[in-house]
């Protein structure tokens, strides 16, 4: 058994713990997402971070009216564009009579522009999709481990430890070398090593709810242990795991593409960051442009969720609550 | 609180006491198992005894006479050669039964006439036997070096040769440093010292030549020939395409199992796009597998015509009129066949997609295992490989993958197939070979075991101070022949030799770097593949072709200052041919090229 170290009466400073305060429609007005959200908007980074996000949201559903052209069909006898062509934007200088390009054309006359846009697809999907796996899994295991303490604690925490003792991408490389790769694989790989992270940040935080006075009022009331764990715990220990979630959203887009990029994630022709930079990294001096739009992807995705991440762990932490109280 | 120091202390108790419980357990428990095996040992040994003394007994005479063999003493065989042999002289013979049916061909016997004439008895005629004896795996090192280093793995990094380069020093995984040899028996090397290095990355191997710290790079990328044909410090040579890429399919897994399938994708892909769009300057759509600059490369007719409805109709017919999908794998490495292995296999991807609604995932493998995989015929989908050529003759292109010994790559073999190129084989001169390759070519064309899409040009660029530069077709260029115009002559390649001892590499950047330092008894020309004389003055056959007698130069020292004598020559050989040589050690020890070139080992392990 794990020594609790937690201490066994808590201090009652939480904004939760204020909820006696007031009258109940206050507490409803500003609820802890409300002020979540109010304080999020005030950080500038945790703004641009959601502008940000927002694009990309926009261009992944809306891939195929923004892209011009197929991302996955070249342009050989469609249209006269040459190899690895660099940019060609008409706004800026480029002949009208050529075909626009604003990302120019890769090494298979594809439109990198339209793939970057399509990738924007398959990234959001990949980070959403694992993180929401991990998520899933690692709340649960974190809360059961949390909740019940003892040898079902030890059990699991253990096994975590195990997989959290190996480097991360190393993990991820051995498992979908076993799998065989794919992107599907590689998902699931960094799905899989993504779960210590969340079990251990909810096991956390159940620990220290899970000794607050009202859950002891719940338990005095009579509630199943299922009841006090999913409806009164986990719904308590949310703040951290949303952060830690927004941030890792970003590792997974980030480890996927790195994934890909030494050919174990996403298969051509899947528009892929990863898998474009890497089939074109012989081209940095030649073609440069056929390795910066994708990079710059990667990293306005990953800064997209960063921002957001710590925005939304600055925005969450009880100790910066004081304008938070009942108006 | 109280609860879980209770429960610590009981889990800290649970485990020492099943530590202790353990440890006392073992040491009883393997005594127990000592006392009751070693009487059973006992009688075991005994009863083996008499088996073992004789079995020693039975070897002993055997053991001894390969030793003195070994040694260089008696000749090991009692069938008296027509001139009475010099005692000294080494002879290798296979049995009365070795050698192969009519279509195969082997080494019947290798005999030191005497010290400077050797003697090569073929089983069959062999018309390409020249050709095969300048290639570099059989190359010749003095018999005393390889019985003191064979068997080692020191032999695989110190190779003594008679070339113009001797090996200085090589820091793994940094380069390769070589010296001038001074006795050297041809036109001494420009350089004094000759430096290997390896860059995996085109533009990273570019740059080091823009920047003068390399003075020749081999296969700059295809869209850096600009480049560097513009650049007046720069100069580029254009490697002659000597080489094919191709698209193989396994006639054992369906569909490829259906010819009308495999003639559908033959006519399917638009293969002048393909060289068209990425393809360095000097490639050619291949019209054949063999290029045309071999003799009867070309012969019979022109590969399908790109006609996408005729194909889609044919997949119609044999009964996929809305496709099927399967799997293109190949390896991610740069030939000079394949200069840009993932854009080419998503071009392939498209146009299959495209033209016959076949949807092919593809499937980029480690390069040791495809090769492996592909040899075993475990590629169930199509698959994209090249060939080099390692000497200019049909039987090196065609035999290797469509003859009688060729692997499981396209799956079952091709009965009219193999007997053409079976009878082409023991016929000598091109000319009455011509009419064979025609129909051979023909049969290809028919069977479509794989779809020839290429002979790639590739290239190799010098800083425009280096005089007298070459490109060899074979990709051997000797550095001795260029002048840098100082002291040091530093070659850029694009990876690091396996390992020095050429006869059991087949890597070309293997066998580049031992063809600096080792020779054979013949050469190919350079900057050509014509052969010429190198350690042997002449190498002449006997009427039909089976024989065939080398007159080695005189005077000829290696590097170690021993000199070159018949004995180098057939030990050389023989610790490649005889599977039995305890010095038949290599790198793998497959010994690759021996047997694909010359057939099979001699005492080989039986087949499993």
């Amino acid at each position: 058994m794990s020594i609790v170290t937690e201490p066994t009466k808590p201090v009652a400073t939480l904004p939760l713990d204020d909820a006696h305060v007031g009258n109940i429609d206050d507490y409803r007005a500003n609820s802890l997402w409300r002020l979540t959200f109010r304080r999020l908007f005030r950080q500038r980074s945790a703004l641009i971070g959601l502008i940000l996000l927002a694009i990309l949201l926009i261009s992944a559903v809306f891939a195929p009216l923004i892209a011009p052209y197929d991302p996955e069909k070249p342009l050989i006898g469609i249209e006269a564009v040459g190899k690895r062509e660099g940019p060609c934007i008409h706004i800026l200088g480029c002949p009208s009579d050529r075909p626009q390009h604003i990302m120019g054309i890769d090494g298979n006359f594809r439109d990198v522009f339209s793939r970057i846009i399509y990738g924007t697809r398959v990234s959001l999907y990949v980070g959403l999709l694992t993180v929401g796996f991990a998520v899933i899994t690692g709340t649960l295991l974190g809360a059961i481990a949390g909740f019940f303490g003892g040898w079902a604690d030890n059990v699991i925490m253990r096994v975590l430890d195990v997989v959290l003792a190996f480097p991360f991408l190393l993990l991820a490389i051995a498992i979908v070398s076993v799998l065989g790769p794919g992107l599907t694989n590689a998902m699931l790989a960094i799905a899989i090593i993504s779960v210590p992270a969340y079990a251990r940040v909810t096991r956390a935080s159940v620990l220290s709810v899970r000794e607050m006075a009202f859950i002891e009022a719940s338990r005095a009331l009579g509630a199943s242990n299922w009841h006090i764990l999913f409806g009164r715990i986990l719904p308590n220990s949310l703040p951290p795991l949303i952060v830690v979630a927004t941030l890792g959203i970003a590792t997974a887009i980030l480890d996927t593409a790195a994934l890909s990029f030494i050919g174990l994630g996403a298969q051509p022709p899947t528009p892929e960051w990863g898998s474009m930079l890497a089939i074109e990294r012989n081209q940095v001096f030649s073609a440069p442009h056929l390795v910066f739009f994708p990079g710059l992807a990667i990293m306005t995705t990953v800064l997209a969720f960063n921002l957001l991440g710590d925005g939304l762990r600055d925005a969450l932490d009880p100790r910066l609550v004081q304008g938070g109280a009942p108006k | 609180m109280k609860k879980s120091r209770i429960l610590l202390v009981m889990g800290l108790l649970l485990i020492a006491a099943l530590v202790i419980t353990a440890c006392t357990a073992t040491s009883g428990d393997i005594q127990d198992a000592v006392d009751q095996v070693a009487p059973t040992l006992a009688a075991a040994a005994t009863e083996l005894a008499p088996t073992v003394q004789a079995a020693v007994e039975e070897i002993a005479p055997t053991v001894e006479a390969a030793a003195t063999e070994i040694a260089g003493g008696e000749e090991a065989t009692a069938e008296p050669a027509p001139e009475e042999p010099m005692a000294d002289m080494m002879v290798v013979t296979a049995p009365d039964d070795f050698c192969p049916p009519a279509p195969g061909n082997a080494f019947k016997e290798i005999a030191a006439i005497d010290e400077l004439t050797v003697q090569f008895t073929r089983c069959q005629p062999d018309p390409a036997f020249p050709s095969k004896a300048a290639f570099t795996s059989f190359a010749i090192q003095p018999s005393e070096h390889l019985e003191a280093m064979g068997g080692t793995p020191e032999l695989l990094e110190n190779p003594i040769g008679t070339g113009p380069y001797m090996i200085s020093q090589w820091n793994r995984g940094e380069e390769l440093v070589m010296t001038k040899n001074p006795n050297y028996w041809g036109d001494a090397a420009f350089a004094d010292t000759l430096v290997f290095r390896w860059q995996t990355e085109s533009a990273a191997r570019l740059l080091e030549l823009q920047s003068g710290t390399v003075d020749g790079i081999d296969n700059p990328g295809p869209d850096d020939f600009e480049t560097i044909a513009g650049d007046p410090n720069l100069q580029l040579l254009e490697r002659p395409a000597l080489n094919v890429f191709y698209v193989g399919m396994n006639n054992t897994y369906p569909p490829f199992d259906n010819e009308m399938v495999r003639q559908a994708i033959a006519m399917g892909i638009d293969r002048q796009r393909i060289v068209d769009n990425f393809y360095p300057p000097g490639s050619e759509v291949a019209t054949h597998f063999t290029p045309c600059a071999i003799p009867n490369g070309c012969a019979g007719e022109e590969w399908y015509e790109f006609d996408p409805e005729a194909a889609r109709a044919l997949l119609a017919e044999a009964g996929y009129p809305d496709g099927f999908e399967t799997e293109i794998a190949y390896r991610d490495v740069v030939r000079g066949y394949l200069p840009d292995p993932n854009i080419v296999a998503q071009d392939i991807q498209a146009q299959l997609a495209e033209n016959l609604n076949i949807t092919a995932n593809i499937n980029v493998m480690e390069s040791g295992a495809f090769l492996e995989a592909a040899d075993a015929g475990q590629l169930e989908g199509l698959h994209l490989l090249g060939w080099g050529a390692d000497y200019p003759d049909m039987t090196n292109f065609l035999d290797y993958h469509f003859g009688v010994s060729s692997s499981a790559q396209f799956g079952d073999q091709f009965g009219d197939i193999t007997d053409t190129l079976s009878e082409a084989a023991s016929l000598a001169g091109d000319d009455a070979r011509a009419p064979l390759y025609e129909q051979a070519n023909n049969l290809i064309k028919q069977h479509v075991p794989m779809v020839p899409i290429a002979h790639g040009g590739s290239g190799v660029a010098y800083l425009a101070s280096v005089s007298s530069p070459h490109v060899s077709p074979l990709g051997n260029e000797s550095f001795a022949k260029m002048d840098p115009g100082k002291d040091t002559f530093v070659w850029m390649q694009n990876a690091e030799p396996i390992s020095l001892y050429c006869a059991d590499e087949t890597d070309g950047e293997s066998l580049r770097a031992c063809e600096q330092v080792t020779e054979a008894l013949l050469a190919y020309e350079v900057g050509g593949t014509a052969v010429e004389p190198s350690l042997a003055t002449s190498c002449d056959a006997n009427e039909d072709l089976t024989v065939w007698t080398c007159h080695l130069r005189e005077g000829v020292t290696f590097h170690d200052g021993s000199t070159l004598d018949a004995n180098d020559v057939v030990l050389s050989y023989a610790v490649q041919w005889d599977a039995a040589n305890p010095l038949h050690v290599g790198n793998t020890g497959a010994f690759s090229y021996f047997s694909a070139l010359w057939g099979p080992f001699l005492n080989a392990p039986p087949a499993e």
